[in-house]
């Protein structure tokens, strides 16, 4: 019998906290039918994309559709007056 | 204008060399005060501080920078190397102490602890039952408790008080996330005890998924500048000019 899609998601879950490649609490993940969905931010591309290389090894036989952004931190001078 | 700058959840490693520096080239003409609300690191390894460090300086950033450490900066178990390498870089790091920032005529005082979670009123956790539970919110206590006394320390030295956490101190910043977790981000003994002591605006981080603005139950500003939720490279606020005190106290240093 294949493993429940809620045990799925919370093993990718530990994974991605403690997997040195990853280490983000931050993602959310969704198995939907043979896929699972990757969301949330990631801090540079290249975590983007080693968060997807663990999930992979863990979802055997699912599709990773990995949906995640990367972080903008692009200067902004607005200011928001607190007065 | 007091200006304040903030931002949290950085998490810089080795793979974000330069992301920092690129995103803080201005901050010195545009900002008085640099505040850092936790997970500075990815893991808190020491490398990844000197890297915060190197990122900083490459950015030539020269105003003050006050930080507190997040659950990121202790997943390594080396937190104290973590703050004696931001601290050789200049920077303050406060864990339930506080430091006044003197820009022009004002006097601003930082109140700092990381906070802690243990959820908010009508559905926290309490000191109850097995060791491990009240360690947790005792835990939580004991960072109210120091960043309450901090508060109440800094505040005849300051015109403008700030508190700087890394967990959130209300649910309102933390809408985005799945209620579930919510223990897990913060805690209303948080602004409880801000509440009591008395600030100006709180920062914290923590929450990727949240929302920028709050308040506390007793009024006071809060912003979560979690680097994914102002989606920046940061903040600014104005704090504007204070009132007259009936009594002027010298500042410290």
């Amino acid at each position: 019998m294949a493993e429940p899609h809620e045990y799925l998601v919370q093993h990718i879950q530990d994974a991605l906290a403690t997997d040195p490649r990853a280490r983000e609490l931050g993602v959310d993940v969704h198995v939907a039918g043979e896929r699972v969905v990757l969301t949330g931010t990631a801090a540079t591309p290249a975590q983007r994309s080693a968060i997807a290389d663990v999930v992979e090894e863990l979802a055997d036989g699912y599709e990773v559709v990995n949906e995640m952004t990367v972080l903008s931190a692009a200067e902004d001078g607005t200011i928001e007056e607190l007065t | 204008m007091t200006r304040v700058a903030a931002v949290a959840d950085i998490h810089v490693g080795v793979d974000s060399v330069g992301r920092v520096a690129a995103g803080m080239r201005h901050l010195n003409e545009r900002a008085d005060l640099l505040l850092l609300g936790g997970d500075l690191t990815r893991c808190g390894e020491p490398a990844e501080a000197e890297l915060v460090a190197q990122e900083l300086a490459n950015a030539g950033v020269d105003i003050p920078i006050v930080a507190v450490l997040g659950n990121h900066d202790h997943h390594a178990g080396h937190a104290a190397e973590v703050v004696g390498t931001l601290e050789d870089a200049g920077i303050v790091v406060l864990d339930g102490t506080a430091t006044t920032v003197g820009i022009g005529g004002t006097t601003v005082g930082i109140a700092g602890a990381k906070g802690f979670g243990s959820g908010f009123a009508g559905a926290n956790a309490t000191a109850f039952g097995e060791p491990v539970m009240k360690a947790f919110v005792n835990e939580t206590r004991r960072e109210a408790t120091r960043l309450h006394d901090a508060l109440v320390a800094v505040r005849p030295h300051a015109d403008r008080v700030i508190a700087l956490l890394h967990y959130s101190p209300v649910p309102e910043t933390l809408r985005g996330e799945r209620l579930e977790i919510y223990p897990f981000l913060g805690s209303h003994l948080l602004a409880e005890a801000i509440d009591t002591a008395g600030a100006d605006l709180v920062v914290h981080g923590h929450a990727h998924n949240g929302s920028e603005r709050g308040v506390t139950p007793g009024g006071i500003r809060v912003r979560n500048v979690a680097q994914p939720v102002i989606q920046r490279a940061y903040r600014i606020y104005d704090l504007g000019e204070p009132a007259l005190r009936e009594s002027p106290v010298a500042a410290t240093g």
